[in-house]
């Protein structure tokens, strides 16, 4: 159950990252100008995606009981 | 589901059954490693400070990263930024230190949920002393309650401060569990992946490691990063508004 949880949580995480990557990706070819604005925006939020998972790592065995 | 006890699950991990890191004294002696080789570096550097130009290849290479520091800080903060360099500085060459000793040794200080949070407490207080230093005593916690709504509606601010300070509370915690979630879950993936191959005697787990050291530099800029944004939030100048505005609001809405 715990690595199902997990598994889900990933599933939902990569999705996330793989969204920023593309806009990111995308602004950054339209605006070459402004790339070091959108890697910091991209940056900031590439870590509060990621702390998602990590958070989720550590309460998920807390709620399974470890199972 | 059993009872969710967040902080009885950190210390489990952080200390409990499972651990595998270094006791104290062992995180003693690793930081001792990495403030010797930070030590030994800047040293090092600074014999070539005295040239008109920078020839020793080392300086050359303090003197770029002395640049992109400046323009993190200066490009977040804003105009006033130039004064928070040290600190910025300081904790991007701990933190990328401390995360290029997991490549050479079995564990570093990171992979630490206790340095983490010592780390991050000091510039979580850092960032307080700041906003109390630019607005006062009084208005920065003031700053806290939101903004003002008359008599009638003073319940709302007392919420909003109860909220607002466990806000920043939380600040401690998510700075310091990416650093040690991304540190170590490195450190794991690396283990599994050469005991998957150990009947082969292939080590798997080196071919992880030009991505750990991308997680090496990318999580140290994203922790001086943080500290930046919450720097410049809580720093309000008045002068420099109409540049400074845009780009400290795109910040606080990703934040």
């Amino acid at each position: 159950m715990l690595s199902l949880a997990l598994g889900i949580a990933a599933a939902g995480v990569a999705i996330g990252l793989g969204l920023i990557g593309y806009s990111g990706l995308q602004g950054m070819s339209r605006q070459p100008e402004a790339i070091g604005k959108l890697q910091t925006a991209m940056l900031i939020a590439l870590a509060f995606v990621e702390l998602v998972f990590l958070l989720t790592v550590f309460i998920a065995p807390a709620s399974f009981g470890g199972k | 589901m059993a009872d969710l006890n967040l902080y009885q699950s950190l210390v489990a991990s952080a200390e409990g059954g499972g651990h595998h890191g270094p006791n104290f004294l062992g995180l003693m002696v690793y930081i001792l490693l990495v403030v010797g080789v930070m030590f030994g570096l800047m040293a090092s550097a600074k014999k070539g400070l005295n040239s008109r130009f920078f020839t020793r290849p080392i300086t050359q290479k303090f003197e770029q990263l002395y640049l992109f520091i400046e323009n993190l800080c200066i490009g977040i903060i804003g105009s006033h930024g130039a004064r928070y360099i040290p600190m910025i500085m300081t904790f991007w060459l701990v933190i990328f230190i401390s995360n290029l000793v997991a490549l050479f040794f079995p564990t570093s200080p990171t992979a630490d949920l206790s340095f983490n949070l010592g780390l991050a407490l000091i510039s979580i207080a850092y960032v307080q002393y700041e906003g109390m230093r630019a607005n006062g005593f009084v208005g920065h916690w003031r700053h806290f309650a939101g903004p003002k709504l008359g008599p009638a509606l003073i319940i709302i601010n007392i919420m909003l401060f109860g909220i607002e300070l466990v806000s920043e509370m939380m600040k401690n915690l998510s700075l310091s569990l990416r650093l040690y979630g991304n540190i170590d879950g490195g450190h794991r993936a690396a283990d599994a992946m050469t005991q998957l191959s150990s009947d082969y005697y292939i080590p798997l787990g080196a071919f992880l490691l030009p991505i750990k050291l991308l997680t090496c530099v990318v999580q140290a800029l994203i922790f001086s990063l943080l500290t930046c944004v919450y720097i410049s939030l809580v720093t309000h100048h008045d002068e420099g508004h109409a540049d400074d505005q845009h780009g400290s609001d795109e910040l606080a809405a990703a934040h």
